[in-house]
């Protein structure tokens, strides 16, 4: 009689650990399953950003880190934003790290392509359906790569965020950390960038 | 949205993107898969430390309600001493010194088992 009384607070207790363990299960199958849904557009965005694949998959890595470590135990349903804000913030510090040696390095070489430019290529044809349908899918996919890494990177993020993940604008503001009248001034430039670099290449 | 309504080539652009995305070659998949399992990894430690505070806290109570209830339930047939008068029973250090300095509770200290014969008498009338 006297042993059996504390027994029944005993098994509750290792019920209440068993459902724990059982949920945090749950909870990481959820978040491997997010990740994996997402994993390859952060990758090209970050290639587009970084046009090197090495560099890309180790922001994409360091972003994924940085996610689980902060934003995990969040909602669900909020985790997307945060994970673009996340690759954002890598993104931006690649950028900025790559500016200041590039900065070093413009001392010592010149850009050929600075003295070229074609104004006649430059011209838009007002009557074109658009840029893209006339290029064939492979050829379209190099130019609008080009013309996205040709991008500045945070009218490259709005245009990523906005048009390819179909973000709203509150949430690419959330992503990018800046404005709502920001993220359409980003936006706004880009797509006038990109429709004059693709007709520029068909 | 309007803006991107208006520029309809956005939507041949986002399946471009899309196909971009989905023809990733075996390498690079494998490696963001080692990626994500890398990340996922660090978040087991901590999701364990989570609850090892309130697993632990929640041992401690079930160990301390087990000795409660064992405590409460032995005494019930054991035999109780008799309760020392006040001067003997004092805790304090000083009393051990006033017992043996003191006269009185020397001769106290020797009478001890006639205080406890009395004692038993006085409880064994009132029962």
């Amino acid at each position: 009689m006297h042993t059996m009384t504390p027994t029944i607070p005993l098994t509750l207790a290792a019920s209440w650990i068993s459902e724990r363990v059982d949920a945090a299960k749950d909870d990481e199958r959820t978040l491997d399953q997010f990740l994996k849904g997402i994993e390859r557009r952060a990758l090209r965005m970050a290639e587009l950003a970084t046009a090197n694949r090495d560099e890309a998959l180790d922001l994409v890595q360091d972003a994924m880190f940085g996610f689980v470590r902060h934003y995990a135990t969040k909602p669900a349903d909020e985790w997307s934003p945060l994970f673009y804000r996340v690759l954002d913030s890598r993104l931006n510090d690649w950028h900025r790290r790559r500016h200041v040696r590039s900065r070093w390095l413009a001392v010592f070489t010149r850009d050929p392509e600075d003295d070229e430019t074609d104004e006649i290529a430059q011209a838009p044809d007002v009557n074109d359906p658009g840029p893209l349908l006339r290029l064939a899918g492979g050829e379209a996919a190099r130019d609008l790569d080009a013309a996205l890494g040709r991008l500045p990177l945070r009218q490259r993020q709005a245009f990523l965020l906005r048009v390819w993940e179909g973000f709203d604008v509150a949430a690419t503001a959330n992503a990018m950390r800046c404005s709502e009248g920001s993220v359409k001034t980003h936006l706004s430039r880009a797509l006038t960038a990109l429709r004059r670099a693709l007709e520029d290449h068909a | 949205m309007n803006e991107l309504d208006k520029d309809s080539w956005a939507g041949r652009a986002r399946t471009l993107l899309d196909e971009s995305a989905e023809g990733l070659d075996a390498a690079t998949l494998s490696r963001l898969n080692r990626a994500r399992q890398i990340a996922l990894a660090q978040a087991r430690p901590r999701a364990a430390q989570r609850w090892f505070l309130p697993a632990g806290l929640a041992s401690a109570c079930v160990l301390l309600l087990a000795v409660a209830v064992w405590h409460w339930q032995v005494p019930s047939g054991a035999a109780r001493l008799p309760e020392l008068p006040f001067a003997a029973s004092a805790s304090a250090a000083g009393s051990d010194i006033d017992l043996v300095s003191g006269d009185d509770n020397l001769e106290l200290y020797q009478d001890l088992e006639f205080y406890a014969w009395l004692d038993a008498q006085d409880q064994g009338s009132d029962g």
